[in-house]
């Protein structure tokens, strides 16, 4: 009985902070959230399209795009415009996937519909001008440079361009030779690729007026020509091992194996049983790899999701003469959880979904990006009730379901250090 | 948000802001102490014993504190610097107490020779990961050498010797110093109750010995010295430099903070137009470090190793210009709303406004509302600003860089 209270007033917020919904002839698709009790405004735009639309031989020019947006755009020349964007106190994201581009900000809400008239301009508008289009480049290829300093994040990278099929997996930092090759002229064609309107979103959450949040966005974005997305043809994944020779004082091990995508039905059983593997601190890797054997620091394991596939991707950082039983660890628990989870582990996977859940609703920045996710990802928004639900009817059974499927069946590693891992040799 | 506080008789501090609309809540300890207090023989047992805590106590094994936080659904975790050592978590209302006890029964661990030995070797893999991180790698040593014989030049992590030398012993030892009640702050925020809390912690609490858990105290201005080393593999150069700033006690860092906004936000400030705009870095960032009596000023650059000079002219270009000219007030108005958008979204939820609460009590013994804040950061005037550039000269930096070994 102790959650009734908090429950009720779950659903009576829930009422108060429905989403509406308009979709603008050009096809962008606005959501907005007003919440309770706050004074900041999130939003975040997701257009499709992103690093795998770009034709063979320009990879990066996303990167590079996404710098040379903000260097200009309708009246304001590159100064004036992030002084207007600094001016008004905005915390601005933006991001390149594969599958779109994304630009967020969060601000005191009294700001919103300015920051909105600056984006509309960014946007719609860039002024996109060649002597500028240099310095975009040179910080994209040295972005690029600057990765291989840090091997935990080249990891990721590579292990992604290995387990996704080409070109979804292609790098969005670009690749050397096709960033010193690419031309400003190439790159403006290339925006029209880059994002598309036509299934785009902008979410926004915070104290915000909804009926005047659409009218302004009408205003700002309803004239917006429909632009169609041209999704990729995907070729096969590379897969297998590759190793990365590399100085350092530790071996950076990235391993990945194939689940369903986020729109999938299993999707709450994946998360969960993500969580029992490696999520928190209580998780299976966390355990047998750090709590008992002092292997290493950094262990764990997250989702990773696109359109049309997904999987789990871990990563594990430990001093060369300790690797082999690391990795050796880590295959055993992957296939040790086909066994199944106890009763205790679901408990404690549905209380931590729920409360990464609500404790995401106190930041409007993580609304609006859920949101928009959302739409992304389904073409629908789920009431907090739905996901609530959701998490709440997992059983032992369900997420078995999930795990007598391709999970764990197959893996990609990727490993930085000065040896490969010779276990993962003698399979190649 | 109201604000509560009492203090139970062996001094320990119980603080509490609520906010009956929040959706969660967050507790904290915050412990007076960090690698400033370490002597060098044990270089590193504040951040360790940060994680022996996780380990248990008599009657609670490191599995079952695990277990027992993901059942809260907590969002756990600890963190150590140079003078504090911080533990926390954000949970849901009706987890809120639990989570309060579980913290409660910790500061109290068993500190098993077993866990030590194995955590032990979980440290070192730390102290490894970090020296694979370049950009963390040049900060720490600046530091190092900015701070000379300063107590602050201890490094948090420690060193593979001063880790390796420890003992179990050392660590009890510097536990039963530096964990005295009196020198531990409780700090709550969000939906909760305080009464019933504070009743909860003078009952796992409230029979701690009282202890003298000092800290030496003084102002240093940083030895101005320059190094650079080279590391094989490595791409980029990586520049950090410190200059004497403000302390947490010395109410002008507000100022402090938004000056370093000024030159080197992400966007928008001196070094992003002189430095990130044309391509010269792709990093070029500043931030104040105000601590408990002393305060630096400290920029990192990551860029190609042949524009090292180039970015090193142009600093200090826009450090001689800011001493001569001054900073605008077009500039400090950006700055103010960029900090006040920021306090904005931070105090929005319980985890976010935590730290300010906590460290405002542990630094000052005294409560700081939002809206005080908000007020201190938006009467900064220019000329403040300009005597602050006059009395902590910029220019005089401690460098440090480490970068590719055939770069010139």
């Amino acid at each position: 009985m102790l959650n009734a209270k908090s429950l009720q007033t779950h659903s009576e917020r829930d009422k108060m902070e429905s989403v509406e919904q308009m979709t603008l002839p050009g096809g962008l698709t606005v959501l907005v959230q007003p919440v309770s009790g706050v004074e900041s405004a999130s939003f975040s735009f997701l257009l499709p399209g992103g690093s795998a639309a770009l034709p063979d031989g320009c990879c990066g020019a996303a990167a590079v795009l996404n710098d040379w947006l903000f260097r200009g755009a309708g009246p304001y020349d590159s100064r004036r415009l992030v002084e207007e964007l600094d001016g008004i106190g905005l915390h601005r994201q933006s991001s390149v996937s594969p599958e779109y581009l994304s630009y967020g900000g969060s601000l005191e809400s009294e700001n919103l519909f300015r920051a909105l008239e600056l984006y509309a301009d960014i946007l719609l508008r860039p002024r996109l001008e060649e002597d500028l289009f240099e310095p975009s480049r040179q910080l994209a290829l040295q972005e690029l440079e600057a990765l291989d300093d840090d091997p935990r994040q080249k990891v990721s990278v590579c292990l992604y361009e290995r387990f996704y099929p080409d070109p979804l997996g292609r790098p969005c930092v670009g690749k050397e030779e096709d960033l010193r090759r690419l031309t400003p002229l190439q790159t403006r064609h290339l925006r029209e690729r880059l994002f598309t309107w036509s299934g785009a979103v902008l979410a926004a959450a915070g104290k915000i007026d909804t009926h005047a949040f659409l009218k302004h966005i009408e205003r700002l974005f309803g004239e917006v020509p429909p632009s169609r997305e041209c999704p990729p043809v995907l070729r096969a994944a590379a897969g297998g091992y590759q190793h990365f020779p590399n100085p350092g004082a530790q071996v950076h091990i990235g391993f990945m194996t194939e689940v369903p995508p986020f729109d999938s039905p299993m999707y709450y059983s994946i998360m969960a049983a993500c969580m029992v593997l490696g999520g928190g601190m209580s998780s299976r890797l966390f355990t047998e790899v750090r709590e008992k054997r002092g292997l290493c620091y950094a262990v764990g394991t997250r989702y990773h999701s696109l359109r049309s596939c997904a999987g789990i991707a871990g990563y594990a950082g430990t001093a060369p003469d300790k690797a082999e039983e690391t990795l050796s660890v880590i295959l055993s628990e992957f296939r040790r959880l086909r066994n199944g989870i106890s009763q205790d582990e679901l408990l404690r996977a549905k209380t931590g979904l729920k409360s990464t859940l609500i404790m995401q609703n106190e930041s409007t920045s993580a609304r609006a990006s859920r949101l928009a996710a959302d739409w992304f990802y389904l073409k629908r928004v789920r009431p907090l009730e739905e996901i609530r639900q959701a998490i709440e009817s997992l059983t032992i059974q369900s997420i078995q379901e999930f795990l007598d499927g391709p999970y764990g069946r197959k893996f990609t590693f990727v490993s930085f250090g000065p040896q490969p891992l010779q276990t993962l040799q003698k399979k190649e | 948000m109201q604000f509560q506080h009492t203090q139970l008789e062996n001094g320990l501090t119980v603080i509490g802001e609520v906010t009956p609309t929040a959706q969660s809540a967050a507790f904290g300890f915050f412990v007076r102490t960090g690698s400033r207090d370490e002597t060098s023989s044990v270089n590193g047992v504040s951040h360790f014993l940060e994680h022996m805590l996780f380990k248990g106590t008599e009657d609670l094994s490191s599995l079952e504190v695990n277990e027992a936080f993901d059942r809260l659904g907590a969002k756990f975790n600890a963190f150590t610097s140079e003078e504090n050592t911080v533990y926390y978590a954000a949970v849901l209302p009706e987890y809120f107490l639990a989570a309060v006890e579980l913290w409660c029964r910790l500061m109290r661990p068993a500190l098993r020779t077993d866990d030590f030995d194995v955590e032990k070797k979980v440290i070192l893999e730390e102290i490894a990961m970090y020296k694979d991180l370049p950009e963390f790698q040049v900060i720490d040593q600046a530091r190092q050498l900015h701070f000379g014989s300063h107590p602050c030049a201890n490094s948090v992590l420690g060193t593979e010797e001063s880790i390796g030398n420890l003992t179990a012993e050392q660590m009890r030892d510097y536990f039963r110093r530096r964990y005295a009640p009196n020198n531990l702050v409780a700090a709550c925020c969000g939906q909760f109750d305080f009464d019933q809390t504070c009743r909860l912690i003078e009952r796992y609490c409230g029979s701690w010995q009282t202890m003298e858990a000092g800290r030496s105290l003084s102002y240093f201005e940083g030895t101005g010295q320059q190094c650079r080393q080279t590391k094989e593999g490595l791409n980029s150069e990586h520049i950090c430099l410190m200059s004497p700033s403000v302390s947490m006690q010395n109410p002008r860092r507000y100022a402090a903070s938004l000056l370093s906004l000024i030159i080197g936000d992400s966007t928008g400030s001196r070094f992003f137009w002189a430095l990130v705009d044309p391509a010269i870095a792709d990093t070029a960032v500043m931030q104040c470090e105000a601590m408990d009596g002393v305060g630096i000023f400290s920029s990192y650059f990551r860029c190609p190793a042949r524009n090292r000079q180039k970015v090193l002219q142009i600093v200090q270009d826009i450090f001689r210009e800011l001493a001569e000219k001054g900073v605008s007030e077009k500039e400090l108005n950006a700055a103010k709303n960029k900090v006040l958008s920021a306090i904005t979204i931070e105090s929005e939820r319980p985890m976010g406004r935590l730290v300010s609460l906590g460290f405002n009590w542990v630094y000052l013994k005294s409560y700081r509302s939002v809206s005080e804040d908000v007020q201190a950061v938006k009467s900064v005037t220019v000329d403040q600003i300009n005597e602050l550039i006059r009395e902590y000269p910029l220019h005089k930096y401690t460098q440090v860089s480490i970068g590719p070994v055939d770069a010139s």
